[in-house]
């Protein structure tokens, strides 16, 4: 059974989205993405002398009128685009609740799923933890396999700490071919340690998106004043903090400092980014935010 | 504006415990957060521990409420000044004790003088002295400038405190007196105090070494060697080294040096020393009461033991001359009233018993059936004794299967007395003790003294004469205690420790005014009589702890006219009031379902 947000008119929506790439990828077979390889595809590419045996139906005619040469029209093949979604499962994902901040990270990653599935591409979903073997799904690809996605990324519940660097290389040992890469996180974690993670799925020839998600309790904490014994919910560290509304302009301000270095980061280094504060609607999120940083074509 | 409790003023220094709750209840929420990344990165400012102590506005009307409650306990009173007063001081010897320099009856004549003053030139003050006994000087009310002078001449005696109940005895005073007001001055703390009662106190506790008792005397009858014991007390909390001086007539005779264990009394013993008239004993304390670093002792009685034997067989007890040191002058018992018995060590009453005590020690041998003493049993012959009081040195070294009296009369006490030897058919010997004076009383006849013949019974007599020996050694030496006078001839007088002579009047018994310590002498001639006399009230040195004093309400409640007005209970009511207030405005404490681990 479909999660709440995927509606049939939320689905009929989300076929008409298509991924956008910024780089070309070596596809499998036939399919919307370009490929650096010359192909058969309507989209004319480049020109080259003929040579004996080129089909004569790509001979430029013109060409040959004005220079007295042969030429011949050069297209882009297109291929089928494999892409890879990461969903950080660590324990920081279910504060404050699974309802309150996983589970939107999963809609999030089901809606990029289901562009892809419905686009006839390759998805294939990871899910992010400290733990020997994370799991992993096969490659799903038609939208029937849509319910496969569900049952996949719902199967889990998050815990634990992540070292986000260690846990992707542990995944991307196991990739096989590039494509787009969709990492969704809280990004709860030093800079170090997101830049670390994120310079592996670049030099790993993937083309990457990074959505933040964040619960509004964590953009807008609603402590009691007063002291406070904060325990982390990943390391389970203490920290004693004296909560007042000065505190909290104070940490607000450190979160915003936070994600704006995310987002110059990403900026840098052409990866798409957005926040996704989970209260939003998915479906705005999903129509209006990623298509204006470019994630949808 | 005063405050007849001021002691619990002192709970204004508990205020700030008020904060504990308010720390206590600042430990802090766990709450569990995603990522402490953020929070970690504010520094230590965010991360301090304490951080700023946010205190609510009930905590101020809680810290009013509690300063209006201990305000109220304080009992603050306006006073009218009044015109009818009495100043009872407290001139018992601890009042000699020092506090910066000065002493606490001084410190108590200022306050007194002080009180003295604020009254308008109308008032009218009664001055009292509470040793030797609660009593007024003077027959008429001072104004306030004779006051002063009546003050500044009352001196502490060297007493211990009266055991007056100051709570009933100066109520009665206000009462009976219609004074407005009552001052006790002490060094005795100020328990719960009055509104027309007052316990003003002086001094502050202090640590003080004590020589609480000493004794010269003859180590046994007849025997020429002195020896002396004396007791020291350390009321401190500290070991204290010092030296212990016996001088006799002025010079030094033996010191020690002694280690005084902190709360401790310890005996010391001096032995072989030689005759004087008087003996002092003193340490080389510097402490804050120098009176009991002395005590007096006069020279043990002569080492003749006087005997004055009523009997109507004289040959039995002129037996007793055999002994030495013991004289003996026998009277027939018709002629004991009408004859002069000072200066006896000993009255022996053989078959023979006076219509009171004597006021010398005294043996009653089988008392005649009606006397006061015991009434006589049954004749027996050779009776077994049954039981004997041990470690007493009437029964030492006497084998007791040996001593078998030819006649007994087994006696049945008629007064309080302590059974010494018991045969079967009941006591043979009781003694008492009455004004510090013994006395025994015999179911057996231990005379004729026959020495080596009748060896237990000989022992026995020796004991006896031993016991009322020691006891004339022993007797009470305390300040107050009159001198027995007797029989006053003209140009009689007696010498006081400061120097000054008193004549003696024909008539008196007594001589009471014994309250300084020190050496009495009471001349006869060229005959000299000497008494020592000391301060016996140990309490009065221990100026650690003096038991407080406090007014009942009982007391003061059928005063007079007071001329307080006590604001105390509005106070105590604006604090009930507050209280509700409190009550009402302070949020209940929330089921702290967060107990445990909390996740926001």
């Amino acid at each position: 059974m479909l999660p709440e947000p995927f509606t049939p008119n939320f689905l009929t929506r989300l076929e008409t989205l298509r991924l956008r790439t910024r780089k070309e990828f070596l596809g499998s077979q036939t399919g919307s993405y370009s490929s650096p390889r010359r192909g058969t595809s309507l989209e004319f590419s480049d020109y080259r002398r003929y040579a004996p045996g080129d089909d004569l139906r790509y001979l430029d005619w013109g060409i040959y009128a004005r220079t007295d040469r042969l030429y011949v029209k050069v297209f882009r093949e297109e291929v089928d685009l494999f892409a890879y979604v990461f969903i950080d499962a660590s324990a920081s994902m279910a504060f404050p609740s699974l309802g309150a901040k996983y589970r939107p990270a999963t809609h999030v990653a089901l809606a990029l799923s289901y562009v892809i599935l419905a686009n006839h591409d390759h998805v294939k979903l990871h899910l992010l933890q400290n733990t020997p073997r994370a799991p992993v799904s096969p490659f799903y690809r038609g939208r029937r396999r849509m319910a496969d996605c569900i049952d996949f990324a719902t199967a889990v519940t998050p815990a634990g700490t992540l070292d986000l660097a260690a846990s992707l290389t542990e995944h991307l040992q196991r990739l096989r071919r590039p494509g787009k890469a969709i990492l969704i996180s809280d990004f709860l974690m030093p800079a170090a340690a997101y830049q670390q993670g994120l310079n592996l799925l670049r030099g790993s020839n993937l083309d990457i998106a990074a959505i933040q998600i964040l619960s509004r309790e964590e953009v807008e904490p609603s402590f009691p004043a007063g002291s406070l014994a904060l325990i982390d919910s990943e390391t389970e560290r203490e920290v004693r903090y004296q909560w007042s509304a000065g505190a909290r302009q104070d940490y607000q301000a450190r979160l915003a400092h936070h994600n704006l270095e995310i987002r110059s980061f990403c900026h840098q280094s052409g990866i798409h980014y957005s926040l996704y504060v989970t209260d939003r609607d998915l479906g705005d999120f999903i129509f209006a935010t990623l298509p204006a940083i470019g994630l949808f074509k | 504006m005063e405050f007849l409790n001021p002691a619990a003023l002192l709970g204004l220094f508990a205020l700030p415990l008020l904060l504990i709750p308010y720390l206590v209840r600042r430990k802090p929420r766990r709450l569990v957060f995603s990522s402490l990344l953020l929070f970690l990165e504010g520094g230590a400012s965010a991360s301090r521990p304490l951080g700023r102590l946010h205190l609510p506005p009930i905590f101020f009307l809680q810290l009013l409420l509690l300063a209006l409650l201990i305000f109220a306990l304080s009992e603050p009173v306006f006073s009218v000044r009044p015109t009818s007063i009495a100043i009872v001081l407290d001139n018992s010897a601890s009042m000699q004790a020092l506090e910066d320099g000065k002493t606490r009856m001084a410190a108590a004549a200022e306050k007194a003088a002080a009180i003295a003053a604020e009254l308008g030139p109308a008032g009218k003050i009664d001055l009292y002295t509470t040793t030797p006994r609660l009593q007024r000087s003077g027959a008429a009310p001072f104004g306030p400038v004779e006051a002063g002078a009546a003050i500044r001449s009352v001196s502490a005696n060297d007493l211990g405190d009266p055991p007056v109940d100051y709570s009933e005895a100066l109520g009665r005073l206000l009462r009976e007196r219609q004074y407005q007001r009552v001052y006790l001055i002490t060094d005795h703390p100020a328990g719960a105090q009055g509104a027309a009662l007052r316990v003003i106190s002086v001094g502050a506790p202090k640590a003080n070494l004590a020589l609480t008792a000493f004794q010269v005397r003859r180590s046994s009858l007849g025997n020429a060697q002195l020896e002396a014991s004396a007791t020291l007390r350390n009321f401190s909390d500290r070991d204290e080294k010092i030296k212990i001086t016996i001088r006799g007539d002025g010079a030094a005779l033996a010191s020690r040096e002694v280690l005084a264990r902190a709360d401790k009394a310890l005996d010391i013993d001096f032995a072989g020393l030689p005759e004087r008239t008087a003996y002092l004993a003193e340490i080389d304390a510097r402490d804050a009461l120098p009176l009991d670093n002395r005590r007096f002792a006069a020279a043990p009685a002569s080492r003749n033991l006087r005997i004055l034997a009523v009997t109507p067989r004289p040959q039995a007890a002129a037996s007793l001359r055999s002994i030495p040191g013991v004289s003996v002058e026998a009277i027939a018992p018709g002629d004991y009233p009408k004859t002069e018995r000072a200066g006896y060590g000993l009255e022996i009453f053989q078959f023979a018993a006076p219509e009171s005590l004597p006021d010398n020690p005294a043996l009653f041998i089988l008392p005649p059936e009606r006397n006061f003493l015991a009434e006589p049993g049954a004749p027996a012959g050779n009776p077994q004794v049954s039981n004997w009081r041990e470690s007493s040195t009437l029964t030492r070294y006497i084998n007791f299967s040996l001593f078998r009296p030819a006649y007994a009369r087994p006696l049945k006490p008629r007064t309080a007395g302590e059974v010494i030897v018991e045969s079967s058919a009941g006591p043979l010997a009781f003694s008492l003790e009455r004004k510090g004076l013994r006395y025994l009383v015999l179911g057996f006849d231990p005379l004729p003294y026959l020495g080596r013949e009748n060896l237990p019974m000989s022992i026995f007599t020796l004991n006896f004469l031993d016991w009322f020996f020691e006891s004339a050694a022993a007797r009470s030496q305390a300040t107050g205690e009159p001198i027995a006078l007797g029989a006053i001839r003209a140009g009689d007088e007696i010498v006081l420790p400061t120097g000054e002579k008193i004549t003696l009047k024909t008539g008196s018994d007594y001589f009471f005014d014994t309250y300084r310590q020190g050496i009495y002498q009471r001349r006869r001639g060229n005959e000299i009589e000497v008494y020592a006399r000391n301060l016996a009230d140990t309490a009065e040195s221990d100026l650690r702890n003096p038991a407080p004093i406090a007014i009942q309400d009982s007391a003061q409640s059928q005063a007079g006219g007071s001329t307080l007005f006590s604001f105390w209970p509005y106070l105590l009511l604006a604090s009930l009031l507050l209280f509700l207030l409190e009550w009402f405005i302070n949020p209940r404490p929330v089921a702290r379902g967060l107990r445990g681990r909390q996740t926001v």
